[in-house]
């Protein structure tokens, strides 16, 4: 029996990532995307992975799932996968069928990964077909439930092409597409970003209760803290490739240790109390490029700044009870 | 000082394959924007923002209803005259990746308005690069370094600076923002925020801050004004702090419910109430609020509430049941 026969429980999908470093090759030289991650994926568990643009969360999403396309490579580490081992060591057809069984992803840009030419609603067909389901009609109708949950007409959208939906639209059919598949870790990158906030609940909440029922393990990628505090039970912070502090949601936010998820929580508008105390987070967004090969990532824009900063690349330290914080200033304390 | 009463702008039908019935996008609405002033329109997507903002840009015609500016009415001249007169109101949309022309440099996009103004106003030569200059430093960036730079070069943050700098070249009465902010990594908005307040207290440009998300719209200014838009009507009108502290518009309360609360740090207003799932737009004599509203009578099916006072008079609202809730979240003690 081969790795990807062994048929994954709701308990195991637990995701192991070690090591990882991956690069893309640009006009400007080849840069790592991500350096030596390390981390552990919760099964049951929503995890938020937050970080400005540029900060490797999709790049890190696609390496889970072994799907990084050239220019990118993967320049080493282990993705291990409860129940199914390694995702790196996967080539062709086997790593096909594991996508298909653990997956469900909604890209960033919802718009691409439809087809312009076919109804959605033939797509979802074709889609339940090649994850060989028999029950078509059963699965066109949880489709248009679903779609009804977040505030979509169900029968409009699967009888319409892409073109004829909106942006904010057609990230809700990805969304529908992901979960109506049943997959047993559900992916989403930036699935709220074009939507406006009441949308964005309706699509919360559907996540958050869908994740409940089917006992997932969910990735929401966002730039956005507030969506993370509404829904994540944990949070990974991504600067430049790296994680830089990693813990329970409710830990990271009241008690944040490194100095850029400190800014990127006084950064947020506030709908409640003193609007001078938010405040800009100083500097721009790295750029791959001009990224220190040595040293502290952040130092560039951190207020707590040393010596030891621009020469000794820091390590994750323990933090949040079970969590991480690789920073200087709070290895010293 | 704008001031507009009673707008109305339909798109109409169109036939053929992709038949498409007609619009009613801006369905009356009245608004003040004063001198140097802070206004900022709320609502979900397709109630008529971009439309409202396109109309006072000179982007857009309107139907019926006026538009005063500076006490001229605009709405009897013709369009082309109308643009010219609208020249000071300067609109700044959403993406600032498309504002942008990818094969010029900052320096050729600032230039090319600049030299208009250049003529206009009878200036020597060196008058361009030096106001190109100015308006860089006026957004908070370095001339030296960004000039010379290809627009890929830049952090969405940085572009949308640009953008306001190309904005303050014809020296602007109003700035229209609209979802100004919202492709921009939420660690750079604040800082475009502030950099709009800036601009409003030094140099007295008026701004209509047009967006769905209320948080960021609070950061125009203490003294702002808030209107609430819904399907093209206004539901709810009040200075910036009391919509906020006391909406009393069930639409208003929804909005403002739906802001993310931020665990740990705030606890949920007691009265936060989200409306979910599906809602079909109908003609309707009543309330249009009326079908996703959880505290709808009867009355509310049949009659059309109207644009009244609450209380004050600044204060107005459009429902049969006005009722102050308390739906934001409010701060735990030692995380203000
Ligand atoms: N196909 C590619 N070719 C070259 N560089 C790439 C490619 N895809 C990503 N990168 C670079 O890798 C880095 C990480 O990109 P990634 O898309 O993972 O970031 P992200 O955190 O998802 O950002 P965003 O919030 O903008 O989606 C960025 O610097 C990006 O420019
Ligand atoms: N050029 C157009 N032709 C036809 N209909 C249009 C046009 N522009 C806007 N509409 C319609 O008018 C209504 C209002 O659109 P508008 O863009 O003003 O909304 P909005 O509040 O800015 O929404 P969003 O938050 O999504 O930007 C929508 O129903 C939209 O589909
Ligand atoms: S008028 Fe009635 S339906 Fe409309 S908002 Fe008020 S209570 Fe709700
Ligand atoms: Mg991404
Ligand atoms: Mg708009």
């Amino acid at each position: 029996m081969s790795l990807y026969d062994l048929a994954p429980t709701a308990e195991d999908a637990g995701i192991h990532i070690q090591n990882l470093t991956v690069s893309y090759d640009t006009d400007r030289g080849r840069f790592n995307a991500l350096k030596n991650v390390t981390l552990d994926i919760r099964p049951r568990h929503i995890t938020g992975f937050i970080g400005e643009s540029g900060s490797g969360k999709t790049t890190l999403a696609m390496a889970m799932m072994n799907a990084i396309q050239p220019p990118g490579r993967i320049d080493g580490g282990a993705i291990l996968l409860d129940g199914a081992g390694d995702v790196l060591q996967l080539r062709g057809e086997p790593l096909r069928r594991l996508r298909g069984r653990y997956f469900g992803f909604v890209f960033q840009a919802s718009s691409n990964s439809l087809n312009p030419l076919k109804r959605v609603g033939a797509q979802l067909m074709d889609l339940g077909r090649s994850h060989g389901i028999s029950d078509l009609r059963g699965l066109l109708r949880e489709a248009k439930a679903l779609a009804e949950r977040i505030g979509l007409d169900g029968d409009r959208v699967l009888t319409s092409y892409q073109h004829e939906l909106s942006g904010g639209m057609r990230q809700r059919v990805g969304l529908v597409f992901a979960l109506v598949l049943k997959a047993r870790i559900l992916i989403l990158d930036e699935p709220t970003t074009a939507l406006d906030m009441l949308t964005q609940q309706a699509v919360l909440e559907i996540v958050r209760s869908i994740h409940q029922e089917q006992g997932l393990t969910t990735i929401v990628i966002t730039h956005d803290m507030g969506v993370v505090a509404e829904m994540a039970d944990r949070v990974v912070v991504m600067y430049a490739g790296r994680v830089v502090e990693e813990g329970p949601t409710f830990s990271l936010l009241t008690n944040p240790q490194h100095p850029y998820t400190q800014g990127l929580i006084r950064a947020i508008p506030r709908i409640t109390g003193n609007l001078d105390d938010a405040k800009p987070l100083p500097g721009s967004p790295p750029d791959l490029a001009t990224i220190p090969t040595k040293g502290c990532v952040f130092r560039e824009r951190c207020y707590a700044r040393t010596s030891v900063c621009d020469t000794v690349d820091p390590v994750p330290t323990s933090a949040h009870g079970d969590g991480l914080v690789m920073c200087h200033g709070v290895d010293a304390s | 000082m704008i001031e507009a009463r009673n707008l109305v702008k339909t798109f109409p039908a169109r036939g053929g394959l992709l038949a498409q019935k007609a619009v009613q996008a801006v369905k009356g609405v009245s608004f003040v924007i004063p001198d140097g002033g802070a206004v900022a329109f709320i609502g979900e997507s397709g109630c008529g923002k971009t439309t409202i903002g396109r109309i006072l840009s000179g982007f857009e015609t309107y139907d019926s209803g006026e538009i005063y500016y500076n006490g001229e009415d605009l709405s009897a001249l013709p369009p082309r005259t109308r643009q010219e007169r609208l020249r000071k109101v300067q609109l700044i949309q959403q993406d600032p990746y498309a504002a942008l022309n990818p094969a010029r440099t900052i320096y050729q996009s600032l230039a090319a308005p600049l030299s208009w103004e250049a003529k206009r106003r009878h200036k020597e030569k060196g008058w361009i690069e030096r106001r190109a200059r100015e308006v860089l430093e006026l957004v908070g960036l370095n001339p030296d370094v960004v000039l010379g730079k290809y627009p890929h070069m830049l952090s969405g943050g940085q572009r949308q600076r640009i953008v306001i700098a190309r904005a303050l070249t014809v020296e602007p009465d109003v700035l229209v923002a609209d979802e100004a902010i919202s492709m921009i990594d939420v660690s750079l908005r604040l800082g475009i925020l502030t950099l709009l307040q800036t601009l409003r207290r030094d140099y007295g440009i008026a701004l209509l801050f047009i967006t769905h998300d209320i948080a960021a719209a609070r950061y125009i200014g203490h003294d702002g004004r808030m209107y609430v838009i819904y399907q093209g009507e206004i539901v709810e009108e009040a200075s910036t702090d009391e919509l906020i502290r006391s909406p009393v518009h069930p639409y208003s309360q929804a909005l403002l419910s739906a802001v993310p609360v931020l665990r740990g740090l705030e606890r949920p207003g007691q009265d936060r109430y989200i409306p979910l799932g599906e809602f079909s737009v109908t003609e309707t004599s009543g309330c249009r609020f009326a079908p996703r509203c959880r505290f709808a009578h009867d009355l509310c099916q049949k009659e059309k509430p109207p644009l009244i006072p609450w209380e004050q008079e600044d204060h107005r609202h459009a429902c049969h049941f006005p009722t102050p809730r308390r739906v934001v979240a409010e701060p735990l003690e030692g995380h203000s």
